[in-house]
């Protein structure tokens, strides 16, 4: 809740969610440019799609405040985006493999 | 009805109606349109990874002249605006109308500049003769980072209102629309520009 959390709490969440998300970014940027076309190229196809959920999580939680929602729709976005990223891989897996 | 309510910026503050939707925070009818739109854009994903399937080649081609760097470039602009615009309402929480402000006009002076990489991107492919006809994957391309496009239109705009008319519940609802817009790019950008 909020009221458990003073302004200067709050604010450094955010900060260091933002930076999460950035250092996710540069993460998964890394990943495909530079190992992309290598045989580690699924590697990077899954770090890139991990980062993606990861982000995802971490807007959902702190930028749309979903932390302070029950359990059950936390666990529907969390399979929601999980079954996305599932069908996407197993769709590069079936085209690239 | 509004009635007397303590926080006006609570999500629950209206009581009922709204089901489990009052458990989420913020006004449920944003969720109404989150969770709708999210299920909108991940029938495209979905789309996009079958037709993918289907004429591999063509996909690869197409993924191969797309600019990552663009792409990634416009990642950071859209998460450190989606940084802004939740510092926004933590500042209007305080009782900082001015800063909330401040934050709002940052998150959507980024949200210009998304518009603004998008358009170099768009006319660069242009230039190369590219357009939503060139093939199956750029018509999903265009189809998919087009209505994305229009929807940070629609985010400005949304967050131009809440910045004027800027109660907390307003600015609370209208920053929710914007993280939607934020958070359908996350998972657009990898499948379109990463997955190759």
């Amino acid at each position: 809740m909020k009221a458990e959390e003073s302004q200067s709490q709050w604010s450094r969440r955010l900060a260091l969610t933002w930076a999460v998300l950035v250092g996710l970014t540069l993460v998964s940027l890394v990943a495909v440019l530079g190992f992309g076309h290598s045989e580690a190229g699924l590697v990077a196809v899954a770090v890139a799609l991990t980062a993606s959920f990861l982000k995802a999580r971490l807007v959902l939680d702190h930028f749309l405040d979903l932390r302070r929602a029950g359990s059950g729709w936390r666990g529907f976005f969390n399979g929601a985006l999980l079954l996305i990223l599932l069908i996407l891989f197993a769709t590069y897996l079936a085209a690239d493999y | 009805m509004n009635e007397t309510t303590p926080d006006p910026s609570s999500g629950t503050a209206d009581g009922g109606g709204w089901g489990a939707l009052s458990d989420l925070p913020g006004n449920p009818i944003m969720w109404v349109l989150i969770i709708s739109e999210l299920l909108v854009f991940g029938a495209f994903f979905v789309a996009f990874g079958i037709a993918r399937v289907l004429d591999v080649e063509t996909f690869r081609a197409g993924q191969a002249m797309l600019d990552v760097r663009m792409g990634g470039l416009n990642t950071l602009v859209l998460v450190t605006s989606g940084w802004l615009a939740a510092k926004a309402v933590q500042r209007q929480s305080a009782g900082a109308g001015f800063a909330a402000r401040s934050y709002l006009a940052g998150a959507g002076a980024l949200g210009l500049v998304f518009l603004l990489i998008k358009g170099v991107e768009y006319a660069a492919k242009a230039a190369q003769g590219i357009d939503i006809e060139t093939n199956t994957f750029f018509t999903l391309f265009y189809l998919m980072t087009g209505f994305h496009a229009m929807h940070v239109i629609m985010g400005v705009i949304v967050l131009a209102i809440v910045g004027w008319k800027n109660s907390s519940d307003n600015l609370e609802t209208g920053a929710a629309f914007w993280h939607m817009v934020d958070l359908i790019w996350l998972i657009l950008f990898p499948i379109v520009y990463l997955l190759r």
